[in-house]
């Protein structure tokens, strides 16, 4: 099975190649996604072992994740593996993320930060859960972490994945295709490393409350 | 009991709104979830409409009681109805750039197939 890893990256240059040399420990392929960025990101990036796709101007993480999977498919990956680029995610958890894809219990694995012991801010939990419940809302399936950008798509979900939302609302948008095309869903435990920094690059309120307007008014005007 | 044409029209919209919805969940553009969200949406103006009564509670506690009342919170509905169809046609076309920045990424990196791309514009 040729696993692809896809990282969205939008001004990640200090963090991008560590990611890359970490996933390429347990992937074949790393695929970076540069959004647009106005820093060093793509030439860290190449100089760590990725394959780069540049965008020419930032889309959003959405449509950087979509251009990701669209590469990754096109090398002919059957999983794809999506994770952040800002170090948040622990790359050491990819095999159990593929684990479910391997032996075909789930076309499509969700990280579970809540799903073990992390040190996950209050304010962070809340987002999530209206993240959560909005999601469930609008797509009618419970995921715990709906909102976390760590994902594992088997073959079925790499061929009839198509992702339209540019912007955060994507991860909503993924458990709508998950459940419009009848996917298995697999929910894995995952590390999650919280630094000042991936703090201070999340959503604001305002972002989030504009996120989630977005994704009811797509859902019921779709 | 008096029908008023409102009563006899927005049922009709309401029913081919619905038959919409169903029609896009065949064609499998809506998932069942979105679409009994959308037929309950349309059931309850009908209902509405044909039977005004039901929202006395509503009328007592936003203070709309009036005929002039409500045709100005019905236009003030339209009006955001537009607002919101504007906001969809120009996600629409936001989503038309983007297609097309990704789709030069993918070019540029020689990652782009044509064959499925060009699929994937007649679809829209």
């Amino acid at each position: 099975m040729k696993i692809v890893a896809v990282i969205p990256a939008y001004n990640e240059g200090e963090r991008v190649g560590a990611v890359v040399k970490d996933a390429l420990r347990f992937v074949e392929t790393v695929v970076v996604v540069d959004d647009g960025s106005s820093d060093e990101t793509a030439r860290y990036a190449i100089e760590a072992g990725a394959i780069l796709v540049q965008h020419p101007e930032n889309c959003g993480a959405g449509a950087a994740t979509m251009t990701g999977i669209d590469a990754a498919r096109a090398l002919g990956a059957d999983a794809i593996v999506t994770l952040d680029a800002d170090e948040q995610h622990n790359p050491d958890d990819i095999p159990a993320m593929i684990a479910p894809i391997r032996d075909g219990t789930a076309d499509i694995a969700f990280a579970n930060r809540f799903g073990r012991r992390n040190s996950i801010p209050l304010i962070r939990r809340t987002f999530n859960a209206i993240g959560n419940v909005i999601t469930f809302v609008a797509t009618g399936k419970w995921v715990s972490d709906s909102q976390c950008g760590f994902k594992a798509l088997g073959p079925k979900a790499v061929k009839e994945i198509d992702l339209k939302m540019s912007g955060y609302e994507f991860c909503t948008e993924i458990v709508r295709e998950a459940a419009q095309h009848r996917w298995k869903i697999a929910q894995i435990p995952a590390k999650v490393i919280y630094s000042e920094y991936t703090l201070a690059k999340g959503q604001s309120f305002a972002g989030g409350v504009k996120t989630a307007l977005r994704i009811l008014l797509r859902s019921f005007l779709r | 009991m008096e029908i008023t044409p409102y009563q006899l029209l927005a049922p009709l919209v309401s029913l081919i709104a619905v038959a919409y919805a169903w029609n896009l969940f065949f064609r499998k553009k809506k998932t069942l979830w979105e679409v009994i969200l959308w037929t309950a949406f349309w059931g309850l103006i009908a209902w509405i409409a044909l039977y005004p009564d039901s929202i006395d509670y509503l009328t007592a506690v936003t203070g709309i009681q009036s005929r002039e009342n409500a045709v100005m919170v019905t236009f003030l509905g339209i009006l955001f109805f537009i607002v919101f169809y504007l906001i969809i046609r120009l996600e629409s076309l936001e989503q038309r750039q983007t297609r097309f920045i990704r789709k030069i990424a993918l070019r540029d990196a020689g990652l782009l197939d044509d064959k499925k791309s060009m699929e994937k514009d007649e679809d829209l």
